[in-house]
């Protein structure tokens, strides 16, 4: 493996709290020196300046669709969307069919990110078999076979006594619970966010109280069984201020919020197609102000896009009948300098790669000495949207079309460049 | 480029609702020769049971000289895997010019004319849009009153999932009149304000005070659904009786878009009060359903 040397960038790496403009030599996939003026030796040089050189990022909350959906994603084409992107890692959601709710099942994922070569990939496994909500899937199983966490997301465990023993069971099981926060019942059959939009429209709408009601619910389970719980995909005011409230009553409650959920609103629903359909969903102005003070106050610990490819016919059908959700691997990190451009970039760092890598439990989120060297490199670089150039199998974006200030321009995993000025490495079984 | 369709009343400028209207009130006094729409077929293309508009829609279609075909619910490919996109271009392809669509799914009607050649009508979407029977009941506002503008109407009951309210709201504030909405809060969120718009909670309260009083079908199905809690605790606040009848001012009107429940939303004293409209807005229904066939393939003129 040829050394890297990445010249003159600026360093942000919140783990250490160095934030400089230095030198990064990587040598056997290892970070080896990080300084001023250093030799680059033999090393194959990357020209950093003007650039911030991070840790790698990590995307707690990707859907690679494989097993069983593959004409949406597979393992491969996600892994290469997230190192376009500048993931080196992303953590995937058990709603495959089969549901990842056994060791097998974790271990053929493991298989297939392998073959893939390109991103870190970590399995999330299931709470409930098959996420019928109804009987604990094994979690020591799931464990040992590499689940690096357990969610039904999708769905909320409705039946709080289920999520309560399954709490408890699996207590000192590395791993954190990863809540989906929706309601059923009061969800409905909804396409929408309930509001004056959606009675404009003659549409569904579920209210953001089915979210805030959940979020309420797993935070006490949470507190009640001394589980670690992760609430996904924040959309409203009232679940950051949950968070808010939990954490004083010292419960051990993480959350992370998707890009669309700090740009969008639910007046992006026009003429009924379901491009703007996702879950949870749009929500209005006040909610996105609310949780992008919530980034800034620190109540949100993670940004994770909750990559949801679909095909092109899947999302073209009537809004009833169309799945759920965006891609967002390959427009993340555009889009959330897009929402906050006044963030930190000790912040931003923190959120895409630290927090995650604490919050799973999972190697990197940092540039210490001797970690392995999972390197995201971006700049402020103009750039246009084009759903059609993405890896990722899903053209599903929101985005398409937008220009966003920043992008990543190299991603290294292990030492090795997977992504280059937008070109993406070919996979290289390990 | 895309043939005009009509799929609410927001397609359409308030002179052109009125144009629609004077069309309609012409063909009423005067009925046209029967070749307005000759050589153009029309298809029929409902998705869900239909009397009344289904039946108007064919016999205005038939005054007009069209050549019509009826789709009975349940005989598309759109139920085989069909997209909406497919069925669209299919029928394009056989020449079909005019497409008059009901579907339970609100917005259906937009995506069949985002594909479709032709002109679409929406003869009713889900809970959305409902667009010539607001046209019908202007009409027979407008009969009545000889203007729209600053008239003060009601409209009662299930307002949450009434693509009648909804297309009438639209109608009635493009044309200058004065709105109240009222029901109780599940059927009526507070989130339906909107300009022009007032919300009110008591009906005795807004009786002596308004010209027309539009009333919606409750379906039984929201006691189950939780929505309300019995038919006779609805009756209580909002069902149409003798006593309510007598609070109107003289020369009201009431309007009802039907089918009916009676017992429910009104009591049978309403058939016999002087003021009640049912039968002309089912007479209307026709005249401004040929009205908008004529304007959408003949144009304004």
């Amino acid at each position: 493996m040829n050394d890297l040397f990445l010249r003159g960038g600026r360093v942000v790496d919140p783990a250490s709290g160095l934030d400089a403009l230095r030198d990064v030599l990587i040598r056997d996939g290892r970070v080896a020196s990080i300084g001023e003026h250093l030799d680059p030796g033999g090393a194959d040089v990357f020209d950093a300046e003007g650039a911030v050189v991070a840790p790698g990022f990590i995307d707690m909350h990707v859907h690679l669709r494989e097993p069983g959906q593959t004409h949406k994603e597979t393992i491969a084409t996600g892994s290469a969307a997230a190192v376009a992107g500048g993931f080196t890692a992303v953590a995937c959601m058990p709603n495959t069919e089969p549901a990842l709710d056994s060791p097998a099942l974790i271990a053929e994922v493991l298989r297939l990110a392998r073959a893939a070569g390109l991103a870190r990939v970590h399995p999330i496994a299931a709470i409930t078999r098959a996420r019928a909500g109804k009987e604990l899937a094994p979690y020591w199983r799931l464990h040992d076979a590499g689940a690096v966490a357990f969610s039904d997301d999708g769905f909320s465990v409705s039946n709080p006594r289920v999520l309560r023993q399954a709490a408890l069971y699996a207590r000192d099981v590395p791993g954190v619970f990863i809540s989906h926060c929706e309601d059923g019942d009061l969800k409905g059959d909804a396409v929408m966010n309930e509001s004056a939009r959606s009675f404009e429209l003659g549409l569904a709408g579920s209210p953001g109280l089915a979210e805030d009601v959940g979020v309420a619910r797993d935070i006490l389970i949470g507190g009640d069984t001394h589980k670690p719980f992760h609430i996904a995909h924040l959309s409203t005011a009232m679940s950051a201020e949950l968070v808010r409230f939990g954490r004083a009553q010292g419960i051990a409650v993480t959350c992370e919020v998707t890009p669309h959920h700090l740009l969008l609103a639910d007046d992006r629903f026009d003429g009924f197609s379901a491009d703007a359909k996702v879950n949870p969903p749009l929500r209005v102005a006040n909610d996105i102000a609310a949780l992008r003070a919530a980034v800034r106050d620190g109540t949100i610990d993670a940004f994770a896009t909750d990559h949801a490819p679909h095909t092109r016919e899947e999302k073209a059908q009537l809004l009833a009948d169309a799945p759920v959700g965006f891609t967002g691997l390959e427009t993340a990190v555009g889009a959330y300098a897009s929402a906050l451009p006044d963030l930190p970039l000790e912040r931003f760092v923190a959120l895409l790669s630290t927090n995650p890598a604490r919050i799973l439990g999972v190697p990197g989120g940092t540039l210490a000495i001797g970690a392995a060297a999972d390197v995201t490199i971006f700049a402020e670089r103009p750039w246009r949207v084009d759903a059609a150039a993405f890896h990722s199998l899903g053209k599903n974006t929101p985005f398409d079309g937008a220009t966003f200030a920043r992008r990543a321009i190299a991603t290294i995993v292990g030492g090795a460049f997977v992504m280059r000025d937008g070109i993406v490495a070919a996979a290289v079984a390990a | 480029m895309r043939e005009r369709s009509l799929l609410d009343l927001d397609d359409l400028t308030s002179a052109e609702i009125t144009g629609i209207l004077e069309r309609a009130r012409r063909f009423h006094d005067d009925p046209p020769p029967r070749n307005l729409l000759r050589d153009v077929c029309v298809v029929n293309l409902f998705f869900e049971a239909s009397t009344r508009t289904f039946t108007s829609f064919a016999i205005a279609e038939q005054r007009v000289g069209a050549d019509v075909v009826a789709l009975p619910p349940g005989s598309s490919s759109l139920g085989k895997g069909e997209t909406i996109a497919d069925t669209a271009i299919t029928l394009a392809a056989m020449g079909v010019r005019v497409i008059v669509t009901r579907h339970p799914e609100s917005g259906f009607p937009y995506r069949l004319a985002e594909s479709f050649a032709g002109h679409v009508i929406n003869a009713g979407d889900g809970r959305h849009a409902h667009p010539t029977q607001a046209l019908l009941d202007l009409l027979t506002l407008q009969t009545e009153f000889g203007k729209i503008a600053g008239l003060r109407v009601a409209l009662v009951g299930d307002i949450l999932h009434s693509r009648v309210a909804r297309s009438n709201i639209l109608g009635l504030i493009a044309l200058g009149a004065e709105v109240t909405l009222v029901g109780p809060h599940t059927l009526l969120p507070e989130a339906m304000q909107r300009d022009g718009v007032r919300i009110a909670r008591d009906l005795d309260a807004v009786l002596p005070h308004i010209d027309a009083l539009m009333l919606l079908r409750i379906q039984r199905e929201r006691i189950a659904a939780a929505v309300l809690p019995s038919l006779d605790d609805y009756a209580r606040n909002y069902r149409l009786d003798a006593r309510r009848l007598e609070a109107l001012a003289p020369g009201t009107i009431v309007m009802h878009p039907g089918p009916y429940n009676r017992g429910v939303e009104l009591t049978e004293d309403v058939f016999a009060f002087p003021g009640w409209r049912y039968a002309q807005q089912v007479s209307h229904g026709v005249f401004v359903r040929m009205a908008v066939l004529d304007f959408l393939v003949n144009g304004a003129a």
